[in-house]
């Protein structure tokens, strides 16, 4: 199994090249200071913090008030516990080895959508034609990293599915 | 949603109109399609948040892909504003409005 999770009976373990952890640790570190440091009118946090009334500004207003608190905190302990699963990681025939036990997974789930989302908002993807995208474009790269997180993301999903071959 | 990190077409958001309604009647809880979050985490969130079977997950899901938003609930105001609260939380459009 060469894949980044894998499944070792109750534990989901994550092994990660050098550059990839590195790259996690950045993307994360750099989200959280985002999150905790919000500048006016940042696409990311709109995203992120997106409506929740349709056709009523008020209740939106509310509603949106009401969940902001929660949503962020829950954002931010995601994003630290991340971190902090990359410190407590072992290196292992050149690969950061980190075991991920009960609802750790999930977090890092959950913080991989969350950095994925948060590049596509930099990047205005939704009104991005990718297919016109060239290789030198400034933002092949942020697209190829956000294919690179999806494709974590769907080894995770497959297992915690039980898609996934038990190894 | 994104299958394999490809364009989506944006939501056409509809701008429910404010009437005169009813304050007891429900709240619709609707999916709106983004170019990022992967169909597989989509269906994963409906089965965890509301509980779905595979297949309605699945079924609803590609009504947010193909149909741009999808109708996944319609309950009281303090249930909607859960699930929006917990669909935000991962990273799915999700809105709320009063049931027409």
């Amino acid at each position: 199994v060469n894949g980044t999770f894998s499944r070792h009976g109750d534990r989901i373990r994550m092994q990660l090249r050098p550059p990839e952890a590195e790259l996690l640790q950045r993307l994360a570190g750099e989200l959280r200071t985002s999150l905790d440091t919000p500048e006016p009118d940042d696409p990311v946090h709109s995203r992120l913090f997106p409506p929740a009334v349709l056709g009523d500004p008020v209740a939106d207003r509310e509603v949106r008030d009401l969940l902001a608190d929660a949503l962020l905190a829950d954002r931010l302990t995601g994003l630290t516990a991340v971190l902090e699963l990359l410190e407590r990681g072992r290196r292992s025939r050149g690969r950061l080895v980190v075991e991920l036990r009960e609802d750790e997974p999930l977090l890092v789930l959950g913080v991989l959508n969350d950095i994925r989302l948060a590049i596509g908002a930099r990047i205005d993807i939704e009104a991005l034609d990718r297919d016109r995208v060239r290789e030198n474009d400034p933002v092949a790269y942020p697209i190829a990293v956000m294919d690179h997180l999806g494709w974590w993301q769907e080894q995770l999903l497959a297992i915690l599915d039980g898609r996934d071959e038990v190894a | 949603v994104a299958q394999a990190a490809g364009p989506m077409t944006t939501p056409v958001r509809e701008v429910g109109t404010e009437s005169e309604v009813s304050a007891d009647l429900p709240w619709d809880v609707i999916v709106w399609d983004d170019p990022v979050n992967l169909m597989s985490y989509v269906v994963f969130v409906f089965k965890r948040v509301f509980g779905f079977p595979d297949h309605l997950a699945q079924k609803l899901m590609l009504e947010v892909h193909e149909q741009g938003k999808a109708l996944v609930a319609s309950e009281p105001r303090e249930q909607a504003e859960g699930h929006v609260h917990a669909l935000h939380g991962y990273g799915l459009r999700a809105t709320m409005e009063r049931a027409s």
